[in-house]
């Protein structure tokens, strides 16, 4: 009987027209948007490698050991084209330098092309299913049970040996078959195209995030038809469970997400926080100021930094408290070389040391500011099903802030491992540092950054927990509907 | 017989489930907008206030004529709108101010200021999840095409599937006047609670001492509301277009599925296509290396005749004349690096933006960006508002090097030769002289830049209120 049932659902909705038009359009949407996406996904590696090159470029222009200017970049991710997250929002080029651990607010954003683009907002194939299938579903829902009493057939069904619950069961997976059926097809268009394209390459991993993200969608497509199928079950009239739908979808797909995130500001305002930290941070840089004056006064050099009492030809490029310094020295300057040279061990170790000191501030304060905010906005935003599955997919690909987050410490271990570099080469306290009048560095034993994203497991880690509250949801409307259904006069 | 079935249409509406949700949904969505505008746009005139002293004064600090044209008039920003409420614009991509490009220095020659467009350098403090601020443009673009939908779908067709729509014909009316006082009706259940948010949202705004609205605002504000009502009217056309010849569970299907196309995706995918068809632009980095590479050459060039020629005065014993004409080839040089930076400067710009205003053409097939693009221009913020910024500043600057001729051509002992020290009166100039920038909005460019986009809006409820009746005429009742 249950299989009965399943079958007339099914293929009712199946010969329906609107499950026509709605798949065609679906299909339509995720080839057309496909391959917009990989064109772009296209234009992003190609701007990825142009800036290693200018990045490459930049190093091996490097004379000495302080004019290094050491950037990196984020490379981007093949699978942000199913969520893009925060992955465009963010910058993607880090500037690696020995006295500054980079946290995760900085990079920066550095647009190739036209900056005005950004004024078009872009879509990813998961706003295509959020906003596509969840209408999809309520459309098959909101009807399900009130149209069939307001035609009374209904009461036919209810006249079958079968208990009204199974009835709902045989409903509930007879539209969720059909459901389905466009998700599987455009998924399968998708990897259709991504095959045919030689940039992108899905490694077995990335197969196991998509059938993750494929799950997430079955659960999220199934809550907005128990969301129909439930209003659809306490409302006498198709008109009102029609409109009570199409309201609550409205909310909970478009307005509430936006709603929460511009309203609400738990975290409040940041800027006495920042401006403290800065201060405090200041504070602690003067250390070196005060290190560098007495140095200075206990050895046979005058002057200021970076030319003290030397002579000679050279240029010095000095920002953001950071000198970068080429000279040619003068023959009788040769004798003040080694106190240079004990200069800069002495003061770069203290401003390693500083910068370890100073990065535990900032970073404390950036978790209790811009961390602790955005971590509340997803939890309000994940009250709407549309929102958690937003941060759902994101986690699989690993475009949600964790994901970035991954990518800072990244970037705090190749900072070490530039510091290590610079250690083993002693390049602090080489005559290098300062002067290439007597060769110049050999960058080839430089340390190369690789970014590797975290494996499948640890997407999965972070998805599990807003999968599960899907899963929840799922069952308390199950659990609803069945329990309104039964008490129900037909 | 009109009136009658519109006060029944409108009776009918507003007893509603939906009348109701639409007024909840409306006035939280419009009361949240005012209270978070209030906040934000104190902070954005303070910020704005104080970046403009700060440059004002670094300007009235200068005492000497020449230092003024070297270091130009700073940095210059963009005037915040009152009405940023009503759309955003995107401000978050787009530079809020002009700045002074590079300057060098090639033995004693040095340049003299030049405008410059700040590049977008986004630093990724923003780490809060991605979203679109929630101003009216975001309100009006999703509700106001949505609830239209949802009043109209089954205007006709529902009252077909009763029977009701055969009574109503039997009467002395033709069916176009049917359609059209079923439009009205509509319009006026939608139009009453719109009303009434917009003046809650107007009153709770204006209780701020930052928002003082000038009479052009109110009148831009009128103007908006009457481009919300015409956006409203496309979608119930539209609405009524479908509902005559479709049933009413595939009407609904049917809007809702256009509805997604037009509202949702089309302004997000048509942009990007068509940016993706159309002739590509400089990037940066080939930009900036054509500049360096024309400076860098212009600079080696005059470098060499400058040298040259001072040798041969200091080997010959200068004349006044020939000395004078030192001065003159410096004074030439400079100004000449000037121009041609300026030039290739706002030729980039300008490229970047009418690659965008391309896309945007395209955009508009979509009622949703049209709209968009209307209320930015009504609300002066965007990527009008920015061109217009940008002209403000060309203007300004402009008449600033006008005022140094003019204050030089007063001092007689002055060579008159604008661009370099030796040439220029060396007289202290009084600071109140010094013409300060402002940066002006008002209603004409607004409303010219918006005249478009406002004819094409009327353009489509007409054609699609016409297509309604015509469809309607030929339905089988």
């Amino acid at each position: 009987m249950l299989l009965t049932l399943i079958r007339q659902q099914f293929l009712s909705h199946l010969m329906s027209a609107r499950f026509f038009a709605a798949v065609i359009i679906t299909l339509l949407l995720v080839v057309f948007n496909t391959l917009v996406l990989i064109d772009e996904y296209e234009r992003r590696l190609a701007d990825y490698n142009i800036q290693k090159t200018v990045h490459r470029q930049k190093v091996e222009a490097a004379e000495t050991y302080s004019t290094l200017e050491l950037f990196i970049e984020r490379p981007p991710n093949p699978l942000s084209l199913f969520s893009t997250g925060l992955e465009k929002q963010l910058g993607s080029t880090v500037e690696i330098y020995y006295s500054l651990v980079p946290l995760i607010s900085n990079a920066s954003a550095r647009y190739l092309a036209n900056p005005f683009l950004n004024l078009f907002l872009k879509i990813d194939l998961a706003f295509i299913f959020q906003v596509v299938l969840s209408l999809l579903a309520l459309l098959f829902g909101y009807d399900a049970i009130s149209g069939e009493r307001e035609t009374g057939t209904l009461r036919l069904l209810v006249s079958q040996p079968v208990s009204r619950s199974s009835l709902l069961v045989g409903t509930y997976i007879g539209a969720m078959i059909c459901l389905l059926l466009p998700l599987l097809l455009s998924l399968l268009l998708i990897l259709i195209l991504l095959s045919t394209t030689s940039s992108i390459q899905l490694s077995p991993d990335d197969f196991l995030r998509i059938s993750g993200i494929f799950l997430t969608t079955i659960a999220y497509v199934s809550i907005f038809y128990l969301i129909g199928l439930f209003i659809s079950t306490m409302s006498q009239r198709t008109a009102t469970s029609a409109m009570l739908c199409m309201f609550s979808w409205v909310v909970l797909v478009i307005l509430y997400p936006t709603w929460s995130q511009f309203t609400m500001n738990p975290v409040g305002d940041t800027h006495a926080e920042k401006s403290s930290v800065e201060r405090q941070v200041n504070q602690i840089w003067e250390e070196v100021d005060r290190e560098k004056r007495r140095f200075v006064a206990n050895s046979p050099l005058m002057g200021k930094p970076p030319w003290f009492n030397l002579t000679g030809k050279g240029a010095v490029a000095w920002g953001d408290g950071r000198y970068k310094v080429n000279l040619e020295l003068d023959p009788q300057s040769e004798e003040l070389v080694p106190h240079v040279q004990e200069y800069y061990k002495t003061i770069s170790a203290l401003e390693i040391r500083l910068a370890k000191k100073t990065a535990l501030i900032r970073e404390q304060s950036l978790e209790r500011t811009d961390i602790q905010q955005s971590r509340w906005d997803e939890l309000l935003m994940k009250l709407s099903p549309a929102s958690l599955y937003r941060f759902a997919t994101a986690a699989w690909v690993g475009t949600d802030l964790d994901g970035m987050l991954d990518f800072a410490e990244a970037t705090q271990k190749y900072h070490q491992a530039l510091i290590n570099y610079f250690y083993q080469e002693d390049a602090f306290a080489s005559r290098l540092w300062f002067a290439s009048d007597k060769g110049i560095v050999d960058w080839s034993n430089l340390p190369q950054f690789h970014f590797d994203r975290k494996d499948v497991w640890v997407n999965a880690h972070r998805a599990i927990p807003e999968l599960f509250v899907l899963l929840v949801m799922n069952l308390v409307l199950f659990g609803g509907t069945v329990q309104v259904f039964i008490r129900m006069d037909v | 017989m009109i009136w009658h079935i519109l006060k029944r249409e409108l009776f009918d509406h507003i007893n509603s489930l939906r009348f109701a949700l639409t007024t909840f949904i409306m006035i939280a969505l419009m009361v949240t907008n005012a209270i978070v505008h209030l906040q934000k746009h104190a902070d954005q005139i303070q910020e704005y206030s104080k970046n403009v002293t700060v440059s004002i004064n670094k300007l009235k600090a200068q005492t000497r004529l020449y230092t003024l044209i070297q270091r130009g008039p700073g940095e210059l920003y963009k005037r915040p709108s009152a009405l940023s409420f009503i759309a955003n614009g995107g401000d978050a991509f787009l530079p809020k101010l002009v700045i002074d490009d590079d300057s060098w220095t090639a033995g004693d020659v040095k340049s003299i200021a030049t405008v410059g467009y700040p590049e977008t350098k986004q630093k990724s403090k923003n780490l809060r999840p991605p979203g679109v601020p929630l101003d009216w443009v975001f309100i009006i673009t999703y509700l106001f095409s949505f609830i239209p939908i949802l009043f109209s779908f089954d205007a006709l067709s529902g009252e077909r599937e009763h029977g009701t729509l055969r009574l109503c014909l039997a009467n002395p009316i033709s069916r176009s006047l049917i359609v059209v006082s079923k439009f009205l009706g509509i319009l006026i259940a939608l139009v009453l609670p719109f009303t009434f948010a917009f003046l809650l949202n107007i009153t709770i705004l204006s209780t701020s001492p930052w928002i003082q609205f000038a009479p052009a605002d109110w009148a831009r504000l009128a103007l908006v509301f009457l481009i919300v009502c015409c956006y409203a009217c496309i979608f119930i056309a539209v609405g009524l277009m479908v509902s005559a010849r479709l049933e009413r569970r595939m009407s609904l299907v049917v809007l809702l599925l256009i509805w997604v196309i037009v509202v949702v995706f089309m302004p997000l995918t048509l942009g990007t296509l068509a940016v993706k068809w159309s002739t590509p632009i400089q990037t940066v980095h080939q930009f900036r290396a054509t500049k360096r590479e024309f400076i860098n050459n212009t600079r080696t060039e005059n470098s060499r005749k400058w040298i040259q020629m001072k040798q041969h005065i200091d080997r010959n014993k200068a004349q006044k004349d020939e000395l004078l004409s030192l001065l003159r080839f410096k004074m030439e040089w400079v100004n000449f690096d000037r121009n041609i930076r300026e030039d290739l400067n706002r030729e980039y710009l300008m490229a970047q933006i009418k690659q965008v205003q391309q896309a945007r053409f395209v955009c508009r097939l979509s009622p949703a960006a049209t709209v968009q693009y209307t209320l930015e221009s009504m609300a002066a913020t965007g990527l009008n508002r920015h061109r217009q910024f940008v002209e403000n500043v060309q203007l300004y600057t402009k008449r600033f090097r006008q005022f140094i001729v003019e204050i030089d051509s007063i001092d007689s002992e002055s060579l008159h030769l604008i661009g370099i020290p030796e040439g220029m009166s060396n007289k202290p100039i009084t600071p109140e002289q010094i013409p300060i920038f402002e940066d002006k909005l008002t209603f004409r460019d607004s409303f010219n830049s918006a005249l478009v986009d406002m004819s094409l809006l009327v353009l489509f409820a007409g054609v699609f209120l016409s297509g309604a009746c015509l469809f309607f005429l030929r339905a089988d009742v």
